[in-house]
């Protein structure tokens, strides 16, 4: 779609609704690890809970089903399921994987973060 | 059962039996918070400093419920029961606490249920308050560790008594039915009187609480404050995890980073100092009064504050309003 006002051109997307995802590095990193656990056909919950320092501490667990009112979200053949109140802090996340030995594993690209604490594993809102 | 006890005492009588007999209290504006659910003791040791997780039913302990940035939320005291917990918050922040709770649950098993109102505490507190309740029932309330906590009948009361020695010096709050609350107090009364019990106001508890150095929210306790520069160090477990604040909290106990200290502080009776009165050192601002009251008695002044942390020794003469003499007594610096 395109707009042409006082001489500019603009290009206006249509908006996606925020979501959460995951990139292809994560999915097969989820998938490699669930094989490993002796859960092959595993999903990954994501999800967030209370305390560690900057408040709000994220959670991921390989389950076989999601829970009621689970969101299920789909991503590079991935399911990931979140509660609805996880979804309110975690909308907009991409979900890395930072291997290697440096690499930090996990890592949640979060833009509703405002603080995250030193070991990255909490964050604030 | 929120009104306050009536008291035909002096209140030189009330300090007394505050200080060394027993006095009956009404504590009965303090929040009091049921919260079930089979996480709800790994959830409040996640959002507050103290190990949590060590507890054994029948037992209890305090803790400081803790924001990101390290600063008081309120002081709480945890009572672990066989089947919930049973949390004291200041009466100012019962609400702020269940919904901090709540903001902070996610998937996990937990339900606070506010039952402030449909409960009374009522409270014995001095020396001897161990010995009243001795006398009443088959248990040895002498015999209770800090915050140990028992079901037992009070005359024809069924109540759970749990040692928290509030004022600093021994004392028992006695939960009960709101219903009962009236019934408890006469039967309280009546079991003390050998021991000249008297009913205390908070005006008298106040007054104890300052002079043991016992914070309060709303005046040494609030968001202005970090549990270190309260004081509450021992309140604060540096191995048991993260929780809400913890890198704060450790870091400045680590680099010693604390700016500033409660004291406990003095005046001559004629002065006029207030709580929330400036203190002066050559000409400086070196803190400020929090709590503030008069000795029966003596008139002597005596008060709560925060000093910066090189006035906090005891000795140290501070300038209150009006050039009154205000001297630093004590420090609460662990």
């Amino acid at each position: 779609m395109g707009a042409r006002r006082k001489g500019l051109t603009t290009t206006t997307e249509p908006r996606k609704p925020l979501t959460i995802s995951i990139s292809p590095d994560a999915a097969e990193h989820v998938r490699k690890f669930a094989a490993q656990s002796g859960k092959p056909n595993a999903s990954l919950r994501v999800g967030v809970k209370g305390g560690g320092c900057s408040g709000l501490t994220y959670v991921l667990d390989l389950v076989e089903a999601p829970n009621e009112n689970d969101k299920v979200i789909e991503d590079h053949g991935l399911k990931l399921y979140v509660d609805k109140k996880s979804y309110v802090f975690l909308a907009g996340t991409i979900l890395e994987y930072s291997g290697g030995l440096n690499g930090k594993g996990f890592v949640f690209n979060n833009p509703n973060a405002k603080t995250t604490c030193g070991c990255g594993t909490s964050f604030g809102v | 059962m929120n009104s306050e006890l009536k008291t035909e005492n002096t209140s030189a009588e009330q300090h007394g039996a505050l200080k060394s007999g027993v006095a009956l209290v009404d504590r009965s504006a303090l929040g009091r918070l049921a919260v079930k659910g089979k996480d709800a003791l790994d959830l409040l040791s996640r959002l507050s400093t103290n190990a949590l997780l060590d507890l054994a039913p029948g037992r209890g302990m305090q803790t400081v419920l803790t924001s990101n940035k390290g600063r008081i939320v309120d002081v709480l005291t945890v009572l672990r029961q066989d089947d919930r917990l049973l949390v004291l918050t200041s009466p100012a922040t019962r609400q702020k606490v269940a919904e901090w709770m709540d903001f902070y649950t996610f998937t996990e098993d937990v339900a606070v249920k506010d039952v402030t109102l449909d409960t009374a505490m009522l409270s014995l507190s001095g020396p001897r308050a161990g010995e009243v309740l001795d006398a009443m029932s088959c248990m040895s309330a002498s015999a209770l560790a800090p915050y140990e906590h028992v079901y037992t009948g009070l005359g024809d009361v069924e109540a759970m008594v749990a040692r928290t020695d509030f004022t600093g010096l021994p004392g028992f709050d006695i939960i009960a039915p709101a219903a009962h609350a009236e019934a408890l107090r006469n039967t309280l009364l009546s079991a003390g009187e050998p021991l000249g019990i008297a009913a205390a106001t908070q005006e008298a508890v106040e007054i104890v609480r300052i002079e043991r150095g016992v914070p309060a929210y709303g005046k040494e306790l609030g968001e202005d404050y970090n549990p270190l520069e309260a004081g509450l160090i021992g309140l604060v477990s540096f191995t048991k995890g993260c929780y809400i604040g913890q890198e704060v909290v450790t870091r400045l106990n680590t680099y010693q980073k604390v700016q500033k200290q409660l004291v406990a502080l003095r005046w001559d009776g004629a002065a006029d100092v207030q709580a929330g009165a400036p203190l002066m050192m050559d000409g400086k601002k070196a803190g400020v009064v929090t709590s503030a009251a008069r000795l029966p008695g003596s008139g002597t002044g005596i008060g709560l504050g925060y000093v910066r942390k090189a006035q906090a020794e005891a000795g140290t003469k501070l300038e209150g309003p009006g050039g009154a003499a205000v001297e630093v007594i004590s420090s609460f610096r662990q």
